[in-house]
């Protein structure tokens, strides 16, 4: 019993300590969104970084739920991508490459720091980290971009 | 898998997306909207969005927590233990390394504390971390974005493990 009560209680704790958190981040997180978007500022913004991922094959409507990931969490930029995908302005293409690089960088601030605070290296944390993640958004993009089109071939 | 065919009934949202041409840009991407209901939209998006990602990722949580205690973390550490050599590290690195997998980069780094690592094994240690962490909960999260989280969390494993090896080949040849 008291095995399965602190098991609870613990789970209990770090839900709470999970669902504050995101709680007071998305929420100011879409509100700022829904203000920004159609500004002018926010569209410039959103314009540099997407020039910046288009070599990875993403697109400008990607730069929102990119940007936010990258910089805040996957939760949050996962987040965009659900409100993103219910509005029908991204393909599911777009969700996958993005995916891809938010898999391998995201949380750019917090989750370095933690690390560089124990002793990482800063610049190969933040410089190999992003590189790395080009890598793999192209590698792994072009593969199921070839596997996709290959399969449909076969089909017809 | 069938779900892209055009003939199949329209039930997601993704699927949908997909067909069709690139949506055009909404009208409120253009244009800024009055602030009040922005605020009051922003909200309600932003409740609506917690509450989704939520219900996927306190019972990928659960799971992770239930995982702990049952041991598996010693038991993925003892597996792991003869492959950390191939990134340069000590076999004691793969508890930190099955922590940040399984649980988070925190419970990672109070295990990483208590060995003696080079600055070179650190950095190689968190960079494998940094790629490869909470792999449950936020392949729930991938999985809500309409990707196969699975997929995803075992892709981060393999690419997290590869730059561990790649970031020590070339510590190896600029030393």
């Amino acid at each position: 019993m008291s095995a399965v009560g602190s098991f609870l209680w613990e789970f209990l704790r770090g839900t709470w300590d999970l669902l504050w958190k995101m709680f007071v981040i998305i929420v100011p997180i879409m509100v700022i969104l829904e203000v920004s978007e159609g500004r002018r500022w926010f569209r410039a913004l959103a314009r540099g970084w997407a020039r910046l991922l288009r070599p990875l094959g993403l697109s400008e409507e990607t730069a929102t739920p990119t940007l936010v990931g990258f910089l805040f969490g996957l939760a949050y930029g996962g987040g965009v991508i659900v409100r993103d995908a219910r509005r029908g302005t991204i393909g599911r293409r777009q969700v996958f490459l993005m995916s891809l690089f938010l898999s391998m960088v995201h949380a750019i601030v917090e989750d370095s720091l933690i690390l560089i605070a124990v002793g990482a290296s800063a610049v190969w944390v933040f410089g190999f980290r992003i590189v790395w993640a080009g890598i793999v958004t192209l590698l792994v993009g072009a593969a199921a971009t070839a596997l996709v089109r290959w399969h449909r071939k076969r089909r017809g | 898998m069938s779900g892209d065919r055009p003939t199949q009934p329209a039930g997601h949202d993704d699927r949908r997306a997909e067909g069709r041409k690139p949506a055009p840009a909404e009208a409120v991407l253009l244009e800024p909207r009055p602030l009040r209901p922005a605020l009051l939209a922003g909200t309600r998006i932003g409740v609506r969005t917690f509450a989704e990602m939520a219900l996927a990722m306190v019972p990928a949580y659960f799971a992770a927590l239930l995982l702990e205690k049952l041991g598996v973390i010693d038991v993925l550490s003892d597996w792991a233990e003869p492959v950390m050599g191939v990134m340069g590290l000590p076999g004691s690195a793969a508890l930190p390394l099955v922590l940040a997998c399984l649980l988070n980069i925190y419970a990672a780094i109070g295990a990483m504390q208590a060995l003696p690592l080079s600055g070179e094994q650190i950095t190689v240690l968190a960079i494998v971390i940094l790629i490869s962490h909470n792999l449950i909960v936020e392949g729930a999260v991938v999985h809500k974005a309409g990707m196969n989280g699975i997929f995803f969390s075992l892709l981060r494993l393999a690419a997290g493990l590869t730059a561990g090896i790649v970031v020590n080949l070339l510590f190896g040849i600029l030393s």
